[in-house]
């Protein structure tokens, strides 16, 4: 058992949030918002010369080699920092690819998600919003040596500037009847459109209206897509835990730092106890979270995940987080109620990132079932 | 970063299992901090813990020397863990002696001190158990205003005062005091000293404080000129606040491990009983308000958990856990709440029953919970005073008061 960061872990954090402190100030996040695209090509292909699009795979694939828990300290500080852009919908596609991909795809797709020439999304929940295998309308038919695919999903982040997709559809019935398909993302038939959404962070409806795509674009086996959706869940649900987390720890240190500073009645607001209480819940349960997080990342690490431990988290931290930012809110006062100020752009990635990955209630029914329920 | 416990701990905590399944009632599945009030509670504490000596787990932390066997502190929260879930009574035999008198008495007590309290301690024996007088009535969480009074005669000090809330004085051979030996000292926790008083001493009165429920837990205990020799004085003279403050800290951070394991075994019984048990016509484990209910409490569940593991971790690396206990005490006590407000709720019906009649369900132990946790949550610091020690020491507030 051992709390502490190995010294690469450290250097990775601290890299990450000078760079993030000094490419993408808030400032940066407000405009990002703003743009059409969502996020900014030159920082992105710095974050490759970095070594983060394929911080995971392994060198040959044009990769450093690192844990899955290293990519989850770098989503930590994605989060904390608050990072526009396709980060993380490329790596939730990129996973499955290192771990259902023949050499081939890996060979073809993985060094140039490395290099920063391919942005990836995962297109797989439809208009009933739910993660579940039942809910995916989305066809695949196949003729000629090519599948035709049909149908539309919602809350795609990324689609609008995505170079591929990742797809389940439905092959046949049931659990067994869902494939993940890599489709190029300027396909004939495929049709973006922007969600207006209060994170304001680019999530799309994706539209495929007779999609052809070659069977060896399947990845993983035919009817086998749920299974990669699960892999995909339990990584990817840490992953923005991560985030989550990093955006947690944030909204606590400047509410902080604000309670010492903003004097009223003649002290600082942090010597009164109904916030100083406030300020301890917060902090007690967003380092909660972040333990929650290491356990769940280093267990996939080395290759033992535990689901009940992924669900723990995943059903816990937007809880945290709403919390937080609503406590964060309420000590800033008026002030924090404002557009200038940070605290909102946190509070308005809550949702976002309760959404993503299965919410709240989908968790706690899987952590039920781990516990026998 | 590594969260797996070594093999060592592996083998103490099926050792304890198997220990556990042995000796221990089978309706004893949780740590109730009550077994001093019933006598054939305590007797049956006091038996145990005379076999916990005789493992060598009772105070497996201390050196050789005075009974432990110098076990890691790793070794120690596996330790709590398992008590906890097993609900092993005696662990503490009212727990100041174990908890805190011991590991005082090593970090600023003498050689004579130690050499004399810390083998009894050890052995389990009904002579090894303390209390401990901390609370008065006008000195509660607002602790340095003590005024039990230690006057300097001679080779002695005569004690004169009243200390209340004191649990297992009915049944301590010792009382680990606090007392102001300084009164005109310029700040009050300037002139505390602790003392440590048989409890046979002529001038000790006990009387019980039952609690709202009948269950004899703490007294108040009077001390008409009781006389003390002066080589009983613990530290140095007026230097107890600062000694006290590492105690409290030992004496919080002991406590989350077997809060911990407590919290799991409630959950895995809670689990049993939701699927044993039919409410409209179907089981109780498929309401899902039941189901969401009990998967928040197990989050909650391993982030203590992990808590404990870190204030752990950081006794390994020499770090005195301040905050860390702290957080434990307060995160712990809140789950506890809300896992009795569970069980309760789950029980429905049978949740009013008396625990100890011919109605109750789960050996009544839910009941006994829910009467309990607004006692444990205001003992050794209430959650308030948690969570100022919290805002000065960890996020570096103001002082609130």
């Amino acid at each position: 058992m051992d709390f502490k960061l190995s010294e690469d872990q450290e250097m990775l954090r601290s890299l990450a949030r000078d760079f993030l402190t000094k490419e993408c100030p808030k400032a940066k996040v407000r405009e990002l918002e703003a743009d059409e695209k969502g996020y900014d090509p030159q920082m992105w292909e710095r974050m490759a010369g970095l070594g983060w699009l394929g911080l995971v795979f392994p060198e040959n694939y044009g990769g450093t080699g690192a844990t899955f828990l290293d990519l989850v300290l770098l989503m930590e500080e994605i989060g904390r920092n608050i990072l526009p852009g396709p980060f993380f919908s490329t790596a939730t596609c990129a996973l499955p690819i290192l771990e259902y991909g023949d050499e081939e795809l890996k060979a073809k797709f993985l060094p140039q998600i490395a290099k920063g020439a391919a942005i990836w999304t995962l297109a797989l929940i439809e208009t009933l919003g739910g993660y579940e295998a039942s809910e995916i309308r989305t066809s695949a038919r196949i003729g000629d040596g090519q599948y035709v695919i049909e149908g539309t999903k919602l809350f795609v982040p990324n689609a609008n500037i995505a170079s591929h997709l990742l797809i389940a559809a439905q092959t046949g019935e049931g659990d067994k009847g869902i494939t993940m398909f890599i489709v190029d993302a300027h396909s004939l038939g495929v049709e973006v459109e922007v969600i207006p959404t209060i994170a304001e962070d680019k999530q799309c409806q994706v539209t495929f209206t007779k999609v052809k795509v070659p069977e060896g674009n399947v990845l993983g086996n035919v009817g086998g897509g749920w299974d990669i959706v699960e892999f995909i869940l339990d990584r990817a649900a840490i992953l923005k835990c991560a985030e989550v987390c990093g955006g947690c720890q944030a909204v606590v240190e400047m509410t902080n730092a604000y309670a010492k500073d903003r004097v009223q009645f003649d002290k600082p607001i942090g010597s009164f106890q109904a916030i100083q209480h406030r300020l301890v819940d917060m902090f007690v349960n967003v380092e909660g979270l972040q333990y929650l997080v290491y356990q769940a990342a280093w267990e996939i690490s080395v290759g033992s995940p535990s689901k009940l431990h992924i669900s723990l988290v995943k059903a816990k931290a937007s809880e945290v987080y709403q919390q937080a930012c609503l406590d964060a809110i309420r000590i800033h006062g008026a002030t924090g109620f404002t557009k200038e100020h940070d605290v909102g752009l946190y509070f308005r990635r809550v949702k976002a990132s309760e959404f993503a990955m299965g919410d709240t209630d989908l968790w706690r029914e899987r952590v039920a079932v781990e516990l026998g329920l | 970063m590594d969260f797996k416990l070594g093999e060592k701990e592996g083998v103490l905590r099926r050792a304890i299992r198997e220990f556990a399944q042995k000796e221990i009632p089978s309706e004893h599945f949780c740590l109730l901090l009550e077994e001093e009030s019933r006598d054939e509670d305590w007797e049956l504490a006091m038996s145990t813990s005379k076999k916990l000596a005789q493992k060598g787990w009772l105070v497996m932390a201390w050196p050789k020397e005075y009974g432990g066997r110098a076990a890691s502190y790793w070794e120690q929260m596996v330790y709590g863990e398992e008590c906890g879930y097993w609900g092993i009574p005696g662990i503490s035999m009212g727990i100041s002696g174990v908890a805190w008198v011991g590991p005082s008495l090593m970090q600023f007590g003498n050689e004579e001190q130690r050499k004399k309290y810390l083998p009894v301690i050890a052995s389990g024996e009904p002579d090894g158990v303390w209390c401990t007088g901390y609370s008065e009535p006008n000195a509660g969480s607002d602790f340095a205003n003590i005024q039990t009074r230690a006057i300097r005669d001679g080779d002695e000090y005569v004690i004169n005062g009243q200390k209340v809330w004191t649990s297992c004085a009915h049944r301590a051979r010792w009382c680990w005091l606090a007392v102001k030996t300084d009164p005109n000292a310029p700040k009050k926790h300037h002139g505390i000293s602790i003392f440590i008083v048989d409890m046979k001493s002529p001038g000790i009165t006990v009387n019980p404080l039952l609690n709202y429920y009948g269950v004899h837990i703490f007294n108040e205990v009077f001390f008409d000129n009781v006389r003390v020799s002066a080589s009983n004085l613990v530290g140095e003279e007026n230097k107890g606040w600062y000694h006290l403050m590492q105690s409290l800290a030992s004496e919080r951070h002991s406590i989350g491990p077997a809060l911990y394991g407590s919290v799991r075994r409630l959950l895995e019984e809670l689990v049993d009983y939701a699927k044993e048990t039919q409410h409209d016509g179907k089981p109780l484990c498929q309401n899902p308000v039941v189901r969401h209910m009990l998967a928040d409490a197990a989050a909650e569940a391993e982030m203590l958990k992990l808590f404990n593991y870190q204030t752990t971790w950081e006794l390994t690396q020499g770090i005195i856990p301040i905050y860390g206990s702290s957080r434990n005490k307060a995160f712990g006590d809140q789950l506890l709440e809300r896992i009795s407000i569970i069980g309760m709720k789950l029980m429905g019906a049978y949740s009013q029953v008396d625990p100890y009649s011919k109605w109750t369900k789960l050996h009544g132990i839910i009941q006994r919970l829910y009467l309990l946790f607004p006692g444990i949550s205001i003992a050794a610091g209430t959650d308030e005073i948690e969570k100022n020690v919290i805002g000065q020491f960890k996020l570096g507030l103001p002082k609130s008061y």
